[in-house]
């Protein structure tokens, strides 16, 4: 299924990264009509003033999502599920609109070279090199045209800045005096600056592209370079036609606008709530009723919350806290005293909002009254004010004040912004504060005693992992399988197999171990396999032998792994399924039709393509492997190739190959098919996979040949028990010789442990009975790509050996 | 006349489809096996060092795995006249003993009962009557305690409350066909399950002497490598265990489940139901105290138990008229019909990747039913006694067994043979060890063997005869060809329009439902059908090894 994203914001590279984790084989195409990689528009100013460069303030997108810049988005074809750009068409199944919005201009400024908006890169690029030797003046009142006026005034370069405010107020209408006051005097102790209220342009000389003059009400400016930061509107215009709009996009409380159509962000809004979205954690809300809707089974409804601003000039630091229900009318109490203001927005006795001005209060609580309607009395609040010693806020979207991030730092020896996210996710939210946060870090290091370091950042980390993969364990319990089977079956059928507690526990160790997890993991493995029955499983054999089958039913720890045999979902499987003929037809379909993205689809065995697949057909109508393989994998949340054959076409694809025989991953033509090699393969790998698609929603980590690290990983020579007489030159000569008798290194009779991977040496085989090097033949390199042309003989390895 | 197909044939390895045509009367008039599968595993062997054969024709089958293993190698020491130690034979023996037991308890149990037990009947099971039952079939029931039954019941009424099954989804449940009480059903149930553990108990015993199971890698040309194995007094102590094990398994359970079986389905088995045209045959093998042998060889044609043919080599031949090779050995894939089905119309369509092969003209049935038959009727005293209980505490006859039950009869008291006397087969092992012979190979200098040579084994298999034949030509493969077990049962006609064992065991058997031919997958599942084995390219010239060639398009006809 393809996901297309239109639009390269906040909201579109939270929601494509939010997606690709969840479903790690879905297509996520983001379209972007930028010239750059997405990055924070909220660190825009640190592009005027040089202090970051367009790099550093990049947005981390998942390498996995497919990204297409300078693709402005002018027309949909609902019909034909398609969108345009001026030079390229994009088909999709899922479409999310996040074009975020367009800054406000009083007149076209397109063709003015000394005019600017402040929305984008390249604004923040044309402003930087238009103020030198201008006049700058910045036509707004809200945050973005304060904080842009903050940073240059800032700026050697910049000599004069005027601010053009068209009312009396700065920052927001329903401040105080008081307030305004302190924030104008923030800005005009620096002479540089000026602020003009009730003005507005009237105006202007444009001659060759610039404004040589310009008029307000009250001043006259040469040759100035004018900043617009006078509000924003939707960037709608290319869907009006096709989508329903007010405001903006109008969707549902899912964000859907029509069946595959949802919109977020800036350019969304809201229908039942009337909502557009300003904030960050607003849009991040709303992409995530996006995924859930989209990719969950559990869809969740967007609920606008209490919203927490910022704005920081100099020493000046304001705070504001919204309630989603803060509108007029209202009492407001206004605490004031030197530098320092709180107001209380007021409404039958509940806090709608709250504006501290160099204040101390406790953020959090404020926002927990707010988002809880609590009724307050207004000297709880006003105690509130005092009764907290926590420093600074340094995070407002965290509500993290400078004492206690210290706290974090010394208690947990944190040694760098990096270990921070385990405890804290300060500086991480809008990343406006980031620089304080880690000069905190850094300015607390010598306070930290690793004596008294409780838990590592590590260890967090891993409870922190094992926390979410435990949530996702936790969802499939709510999937109805076919299998309808629970924990407290599984337990039943536990004592009717007599499997012991401990027994049990070994075994979810051992598999713990062959995944090479930490081993807090294990009760998450443990609650995974009670919950294995929830994944429809099925099990195709295409050209085999059954070989991987077998190797499947006779696993290493026979009662337990038998049991979970029985217990797995496993639909569809030949070899097993009382099922046959029609009916067995009829179980497939029902599978692939009613658990459609649900089911995991195995295949053991090669795919022929010669003679148009038809050297293998299966079913009443006769279809070829490759079709009832193709039809199969469509739907399936995960595609595993188990054993060789289904790796890369095996013995099956040996020269000459006369059936043309290939690999499922090749003959699908897909780059996301999990490879289990091996001649069979161990079990166990089969099992590990399956937990581990349940407990990380991912792919485990591959090699190169998409196989699962931790089983491929070790290469045999270095892992063999024979390794010692390896290293002693002792090797044995001929079949049966003393070394045969004593065990000897293989190495010269033609073992290929060196050219192979796999965990066999520690696994083994039949309940660990032995393996091929303990029943002195050594390893012909099963689970490597094309072995039985290479390596399948008793021969030493030369590359002339081959076939 | 109406068509019945089914495909896929699940419950067994590999791809099979059946097609049975019905009288109005819902009885079989005739009957179409074909094998859907062809990879040209012989094809990949030429060419290859003869060495090698081996582990390459061991991926014929991942469920008889060890046996084309063992039987390739055996067909180039047979080229090469290379004697083998007496150590090496009988550890291939083991292997392939533990692996005759494992694979007919799974074949029973695991891929045939359920066409003789309903699942969802043993749900209405009294425990104590269970009990009560268990004990006609034998003196000591396998883990029969009310406790046990009790227990399989719960666990059974687990499985079954949702309705849905996994594996067991969409079995042909309630049919009128299935004959057992529910206690009958639940006592079988529970070896079924028993037998799950039991099964991989047993390929320990595999493993011991093959390093792994499926695909053993510790045969070569000349002996055997797990040399350290066998002087490992453990080990071998591992191994006798193992099938300790697998006799109280046997004997009390599998065993007693057949002659329940036998009461329960007598009409059917009376009525000859499943029963073939009567031609067995058997290579024999599996010697031991220097003059005993488990399995004799011979020939029997039409039931006729009173005269015994030796069995000659010489008289196969393989036809392909009916199979999608041309007379030259070449694929000629002629397609299916366009809604599916089999091209069948005409006396000379084809319609199946197995080839036809035949003795002495004829079509032939091999396997367990065919070993008992030949060493009986060769008076075989190892034998005769287990066949003789077995017919009196069931009151059958002989002949009998010819039969979709009987067939599974067979196997059982194979099974309890066979674990009587493979103690022999390590006794004599120990013997050897204790006089200080502990060779397992024998040695050859490759470079000094002649360049051109052919050679054939012969073995007694599970599933029945199975035969390779090499031809070696400058130390390479020349040509390969292989006979399978499943290649002689599953055969399609030949151009005589002579049936293969499959379809001329379909032919009289009445079908009740249409839609649920429960009665054809309990005649087909009573051979154990291994398809992956079956299909071989056509050798044109019989035994003598002929040179085909495929081409990788189709000669459309």
């Amino acid at each position: 299924m393809r996901l297309l994203i239109v639009g390269g914001g906040i909201a579109a590279v939270y929601l494509a990264n939010r997606a690709k984790k969840i479903d790690a084989l879905l297509d996520v195409v983001m379209l972007s009509d930028e010239a750059y990689a997405p990055y924070d528009r909220i660190h825009l100013c640190s592009l005027v003033d040089e202090s970051a460069t367009l790099q550093k303030i990049s947005l981390h997108l998942d390498p996995r999502v497919h990204l297409e810049l300078n693709q402005k988005i002018i027309k949909i074809d609902k019909e034909k599920k398609r969108v345009f750009s001026k030079d390229a068409m994009f088909h999709y199944d899922k479409l999310v609109i996040a074009t975020g919005s367009l800054p406000n201009t009083p007149f076209d400024i397109s063709k003015i070279k000394n005019a600017a908006v402040f929305r984008s890169a390249d604004d923040a690029k044309s402003i930087k090199e238009g103020i030198k030797g201008r006049e700058v003046v910045v036509v707004g009142a809200g945050p973005i045209a304060l904080e842009l006026l903050e940073r240059l005034g800032k700026m050697e370069s910049v000599h004069k800045v005027t601010l053009l405010v068209r009312s009396n107020f700065l920052y927001d209408k329903n401040l105080s005096h008081e307030s305004i006051k302190l924030i104008e005097n923030s800005y005009t102790k620096d002479k540089k600056m000026t602020i003009s209220y009730e003005d507005e342009i009237i105006d202007i000389v444009v001659e060759d592209g610039e404004i040589k003059r310009l008029k307000s009400k009250k001043l006259e400016i040469e040759n100035p370079f004018v900043v617009f930061g006078i509000g924003i509107k939707p960037n709608i215009d290319s869907f009006r036609d096709v989508l329903e709009c007010n405001r903006g996009i109008l969707t549902n409380l899912f964000m859907q606008c029509e069946d595959d159509i949802y919109a977020i962000g800036e350019c969304a809004e809201v229908r039942e709530l009337g909502f557009v979205a300003g904030h960050v954690e607003a849009c991040v809300d709303e992409a995530e009723c996006t995924v859930a809707h989209l990719l969950l089974q559990e869809p969740k409804e967007f609920v606008r919350k209490t919203t927490v601003d910022m704005l920081k000039v100099g020493e000046f630091n304001l705070v504001d806290v919204i309630s989603a229900k803060f509108s007029n009318p209202y009492e407001k109490v206004t605490v004031s005293a030197e530098n320092c203001v709180d107001e209380y927005f007021l409404r039958e006795k509940k806090l709608l909002r709250y504006v501290g001005i160099n204040s101390n209060t406790d953020i959090a609580f404020m926002q927990t009254i707010m988002q809880n309607e609590s009724e307050v009395a207004i000297d709880e609040l006003y105690k509130n004010r005092v009764a907290k010693d926590r420093g600074k806020l340094v995070c407002s979207c965290t509500s993290s004040y400078h004492n206690d991030l210290v706290d974090i730092v010394v208690k947990n020896g944190v040694g760098s912004f990096a270990d921070l996210a385990h405890f804290s996710q300060a500086g991480r939210v809008c990343g406006r504060c980031r620089g304080e946060v880690v000069k905190i870090i850094e300015g607390s290091q010598h306070l930290i005693d690793f004596g008294k370091v409780k838990k590592s950042a590590q260890d967090v980390e891993i409870e922190k992992k094992v926390e979410e993969a435990k949530k996702r364990v936790e969802r499939y319990n709510k999937l109805h399988p076919k299998n309808q089977l629970d924990a407290s079956n599984l337990e039943a059928a536990m004592q009717s197999f007599d499997i012991k507690k401990d027994e049990v526990n070994r075994w979810i160790s051992m598999v713990s171990a062959n995944m090479q997890l930490h081993p807090k993991f294990e009760e998450v493995v443990q609650s995974g396999v009670k919950v294995l029955n929830k994944v429809p499983i099925i099990w195709l054999e295409l050209a085999d032998c059954s070989g991987n089958s077998e190797a499947f039913i006779k696993s290493a720890n026979p009662s337990i792994e038998d049991l979970i045999f029985d217990y797995i979902s496993l639909d569809y499987h030949e070899l097993l399924m009382s099922a046959s003929g029609d009916a067995s037809e009829s179980a497939l379909e029902d599978i692939i039709k009613n658990q459609k993205g649900e089911y995991v689809l195995i295949v053991e065995g090669a795919v022929p393509l010669g003679l148009d697949g038809k050297y293998l057909r299966i079913g009443r109508q006769g279809e070829t492997g490759i079709e009832l393989l193709r039809r199969c994998a469509k739907d399936a949340a995960l595609v595993v190739a188990v054993g060789s054959c289904a790796f890369d076409g095996g013995v099956v694809a040996a020269a000459p190959n006369p059936t043309g025989a290939v690999g499922v991953a090749e003959a699908l033509g897909r780059d996301d098919v999990i490879n289990i090699s091996g001649c069979p393969t161990n079990p166990i790998n089969i099992v590990g996979t399956l937990l581990y698609f349940m407990m990380f929603e991912e792919m485990p980590p591959l090699d190169e040949f998409n196989r699962p690290l931790w089983a491929y990983e070790g290469r045999i020579h270095d892992n063999c028990e024979r390794r010692g007489h390896f290293e002693a030159g002792e090797f044995v000569k001929e079949w049966g010789d003393e070394g045969a008798k004593k065990g000897w290194c293989l190495f010269e009779m033609g073992c290929k442990g060196a050219y192979a991977n796999a965990s066999c040496p520690s696994m083994k085989f039949n309940k660990g009975t032995s393996w091929p090097v303990q029943a002195g033949h050594g390893c012909m390199a099963c689970t490597e790509r094309g072995f039985f042309d290479k390596y399948a003989n008793e021969r030493v390895y030369h590359e002339k050996n081959s076939h | 006349m109406k068509k019945i197909v089914i495909d896929p044939v699940t419950r067994i390895e590999g791809h099979l489809r059946v097609e049975v045509e019905v009288d109005e009367g819902g009885v079989v008039r005739e009957a179409y096996a074909s094998g859907g599968l062809f990879r040209g595993i012989e094809i990949i062997l030429k060419n290859r060092d003869p060495r090698d054969a081996g582990l390459l024709a061991g991926r014929i089958c991942g469920v008889c795995t060890n046996s084309h293993f063992r039987a390739a190698v055996s067909s180039v020491e047979d080229a090469y006249g290379i004697e083998l130690p007496k150590n090496a034979q009988i550890i291939r023996d083991l292997i392939a003993m533990a692996l005759f037991i494992q694979d007919h308890v799974v074949h029973f149990y695991h891929l045939h009962s359920l066409d003789f037990v309903d699942v969802t009947s043993a749900l209405q099971a009294d425990a104590a009557l269970a009990l009560e039952e268990a004990k006609k079939y034998a003196k000591n029931p396998y883990a029969s305690s009310l406790s046990h039954y009790e227990a399989v019941l719960l666990k059974l009424q687990n499985f079954v409350k949702a309705g849905r099954l996994g594996p067991f989804a969409y079995g042909y449940w309630g049919h009128s066909a299935y004959k057992l009480t529910p206690e009958q059903n639940l006592i079988i149930i529970s070896h079924y399950l028993e037998a799950l553990k039991f099964q991989t108990e047993l390929s320990k015993a595999v493993a011991i002497f093959g390093g792994k199971t499926p695909h053993p890698q510790s045969i070569v040309v000349g002996g055997v490598t797990s040399v350290a194995d066998m002087l490992n007094p453990q080990r071998l102590n591992d191994y006798i265990f193992s099938i300790k094990e697998a006799k109280e398994f046997v004997d009390n359970a599998y065993l007693s489940d057949m002659k329940l079986l036998a009461a329960a389905y007598r009409d059917e088995i009376k009525a000859g139901t499943g029963r073939g045209a009567g031609n067995f045959f058997s290579v024999g093998g599996y010697a031991f105290d220097a003059t005993q042998q488990l399995f004799s060889s011979g020939v029997v044609y039409g039931h006729d138990f009173s005269k015994v043919e030796e069995f000659d080599e010489s008289k196969i031949t393989e036809e392909v008229d009916r199979a999608w090779y041309s007379a030259d050995g070449e694929v000629c894939y002629t397609d299916l019909n366009d809604d599916g089905t089999l091209k069948t119309a005409k006396s000379d369509d084809k319609y199946s990747w197995i080839k036809a092969p035949r003795y002495n003209g004829e079509a032939m049935e091999c396997g367990p039913l065919a070993r008992v038959f030949v060493s009986y009727a060769k008076s075989n005293e190892l034998i005769k006694p287990f066949v003789d209980e077995f017919l009196k505490d069931t009151d059958l006859e002989l002949t009998d067994l010819s039969s979709s039950v009987g067939r599974n009869a067979a196997r059982a008291i194979e099974s309890a043979y066979i674990c009587e006397y493979v103690f022999k087969l390590v006794s004599d092992l120990l013997q050897n060890i204790k006089h200080d012979d502990t060779q397992t190979w024998a040695k050859y200098e490759f470079e000094k063997l002649p360049h051109c040579a052919k050679g054939r084994a012969f073995f007694e298999v599970p599933r029945g005869v199975l035969s390779h034949f090499v031809s070696i030509k400058d130390q390479k493969i020349e040509n390969y060809s292989v006979i399978a077990p499943t290649t002689w049962n599953a055969s399609p006609k030949d151009r005589f329009g002579k049936r293969g064992a499959y379809e001329q065991a379909l032919i009289g058997i009445k079908i009740k439902d249409t839609a649920k031919p429960l009665e054809v997958l309990r005649v087909i599942h009573s051979f154990d059908p291994c398809l992956a084995c079956a299909v071989h390219v056509i050798d044109a010239k019989g035994v003598e090894l002929g040179n085909y060639k495929i081409k990788s398009v189709s000669c459309m006809v």
